[in-house]
């Protein structure tokens, strides 16, 4: 199996001085081709902090990335280019723009990538009935229900075709019908299109589902 | 999708329609005030050019014909009139004067224009149907005894009819004819009557007069006439030209310096409001701006929907304001000009300090930090 995301000593410290915090403390992680990993530990280990990094939102004061293999010059690289090309994110709020249909949140993110109108419309369209949202194509996400947003969320992570999804407390804002469901989905979308995901989640009933499930202390992590 | 800005901007369209109403406001203005401006040196030139002298003779100290307090004795009449250089006979007395004549039992303002009938500076005719002029003195022989009617020709857009009288001091004056419309700065009427009247009423039956207006010989330069005349002691003469570069600096661009100081304000209000409005819009979006950038937005894609939705705005805002500034002149109660193309240059104008402020706060918008898609709602 191929390697989607390597970390080698990923550092990130917030704050200067005595006040100085290291979130991520010199990680080495892989994650593998198709792989469902779960990033486990408690408030304030690290975990979001690390996403951040490997999802080329935050640029590590130490340490090298490489997605795909190919090594991510963090600082130098218009990091947006390898967001929209490489990665989706899914995040615990769903974030779906109020003013947009489901269909057209789906559709943004192509049109952030320079996808045409009509193809990115026909792909959005197959991604939600994918999702079972086919009946909802043209509702707002005021007129969705939580878990009817995380698919959407989903969706949209999707729409790009990306190497490797990484889902900040999906199920957080959901109850447990809700959250089996989507981690059935996700089960499902992962066979369906071959997509590397990574999951960070407070949620020891989810473990299941995982592939490999990375535990994290104070900014390192324990177990891999 | 290219019609995204437009769908953010109808999800927040009580914010537009203000904002843009806001410019409207603010550009109407701006044309208005320039449009009164405008109109107050037109009005200010037609009397002037009217007259269709070349050469304007006032007291020495005075500052030149309309601006200072000039009284002139009338024996220089007879110095002008054998003046070389001045066309034999072309001199003429005037008397100009600010007035308040009661009529119909108000009290209005007005400016009293008194000459020689058939001479340079007033018209030598009423329109057609619109009665007749006053009857003349005989200026020369004239003895404060003789009896002259109290005859005044108004302008047709004063709103009197023949007939009527006009009270001025303690006198009434009666009408008796129109003159096509010469209205003076802000909408003020011009009384013509004759001279020796003018001076009766206004200028204690004294022989003076405020000012002497003539035409040069055709082959002579009324620069070189003006210039000779002015280097006499006791008169300043002065041309057409420096003569209505007088009167607009006097009674429009000095007084109007705070108007000016107004309009500048105004825009930068119009670019403040923009910005102002732009960036607490752009506050709001914060997380929305983060969620974009996350999921792979660039800081050009981002400022391109920023910027569609400034220039949308701004370009409604000025349009309707372009629009609105002439149907207000059109209803305003004094006489507004708005130049078309000066119209336009200011909506140009005011379309960049808008989309410039806009800028500026869209700027600052694309610096939002993507890691803030992993807190809050948007």
């Amino acid at each position: 199996m191929a390697t989607i995301v390597e970390g080698v000593g990923l550092t990130k410290r917030f704050g200067t001085g005595d006040a100085t915090v290291v979130a991520v403390d010199a990680v080495d992680i892989r994650i593998e081709e198709s792989e469902l990993v779960m990033l486990m530990g408690d408030s304030g280990c690290g975990k979001t902090t690390l996403i951040s990094l490997l999802g080329c939102i935050l640029t590590p004061d130490d340490g090298e990335l490489r997605i795909d293999d190919e090594l991510i010059h963090t600082v130098s690289e218009d990091l947006s280019i390898i967001r929209r090309e490489k990665i989706g994110f899914v995040f615990q709020l769903f974030h779906l723009l109020p003013y947009l249909t489901a269909l057209e949140n789906v559709m943004v993110a192509m049109d952030i990538a320079s996808t045409k109108t009509d193809e990115a419309e026909s792909r959005a369209t197959e991604l939600l009935t994918q999702v079972g949202l086919i009946d909802r194509l043209h509702h707002r996400p005021a007129q969705l229900s939580g878990g009817e947003k995380q698919r959407v969320s989903f969706a949209r992570a999707l729409a790009n075709r990306p190497k490797i999804i990484f889902a900040d407390e999906p199920t957080a804002n959901l109850d447990s019908r809700q959250s089996d469901n989507l981690m059935s989905l996700i089960q499902e979308l992962r066979r369906e299109y071959q997509t590397t995901i990574a999951i960070v989640t407070h949620h020891e009933g989810l473990k299941e589902n995982a592939d490999r499930v990375i535990q994290m202390k104070d900014g390192r992590i324990v177990t891999a | 999708m290219k019609t995204l800005f437009l769908k953010d901007m109808r999800y927040r369209q009580a914010r537009v329609v203000l904002t843009a109403l806001g410019i409207t406001v603010l550009i109407s203005l701006i044309l208005l005030l320039g449009g009164i401006m405008n109109g107050m040196r037109i009005q200010a030139r037609q009397y002037v050019e009217s007259t269709g002298a070349d050469v304007w003779i006032s007291a020495e100290g005075s500052g030149g014909a309309f601006i200072g307090f000039s009284m002139v004795v009338e024996e220089y009449m007879a110095f002008l009139n054998s003046e070389p250089g001045l066309a034999p006979d072309s001199a003429s007395p005037l008397v100009f004067a600010q007035a308040r004549p009661t009529v119909g039992g108000k009290s209005t303002k007005a400016i009293v224009v008194g000459y020689k009938l058939g001479q340079l500076g007033g018209p030598k005719q009423a329109i057609a149907g619109e009665g007749r002029m006053f009857t003349p003195s005989n200026f020369e022989d004239y003895r404060p005894e003789d009896p002259v009617p109290y005859e005044v020709v108004i302008d047709e857009k004063m709103g009197l009819e023949i007939g009527e009288q006009i009270t001025l001091g303690n006198e009434k004056v009666k009408v008796v004819g129109k003159a096509e419309s010469l209205m003076f700065v802000l909408d003020t009427p011009l009384l013509f009557m004759d001279v020796r009247i003018a001076q009766k009423l206004l200028l204690g039956n004294t022989p003076h007069v405020n000012m002497m207006i003539a035409k040069t010989d055709k082959n002579e330069q009324p620069v070189q006439i003006a210039s000779d005349l002015d280097a006499l002691e006791t008169i300043e003469a002065r041309t057409l030209k420096q003569t209505l570069t007088d009167i607009i600096a006097y009674y429009v661009d000095e007084p109007m310096k705070a108007v000016q100081f107004l309009r500048v304000m105004l825009w930068l209000a119009a670019g403040i409001l923009v910005g102002m409005i732009t960036y607490v819009t752009m506050l709001e979006k914060t997380q929305e701006i983060g969620v974009l950038k996350a999921i792979g937005a660039s800081n050009n894609y981002v400022m391109g929907l920023l910027l569609k939705q400034v220039i949308l705005i701004s370009a409604v805002g000025v349009i309707l304001g372009l629009v609105l500034s002439y149907v207000f002149a059109a209803a305003a109660p004094i006489f507004v000009a708005i130049h078309f193309v000066e119209s336009i240059i200011v909506a140009c104008i005011s379309f960049v300090v808008c989309c410039g402020s806009g800028y500026l706060a869209a700027r600052k918008a694309i610096t939002v930090d993507p890691m803030i898609a992993f807190r809050g709602e948007i």
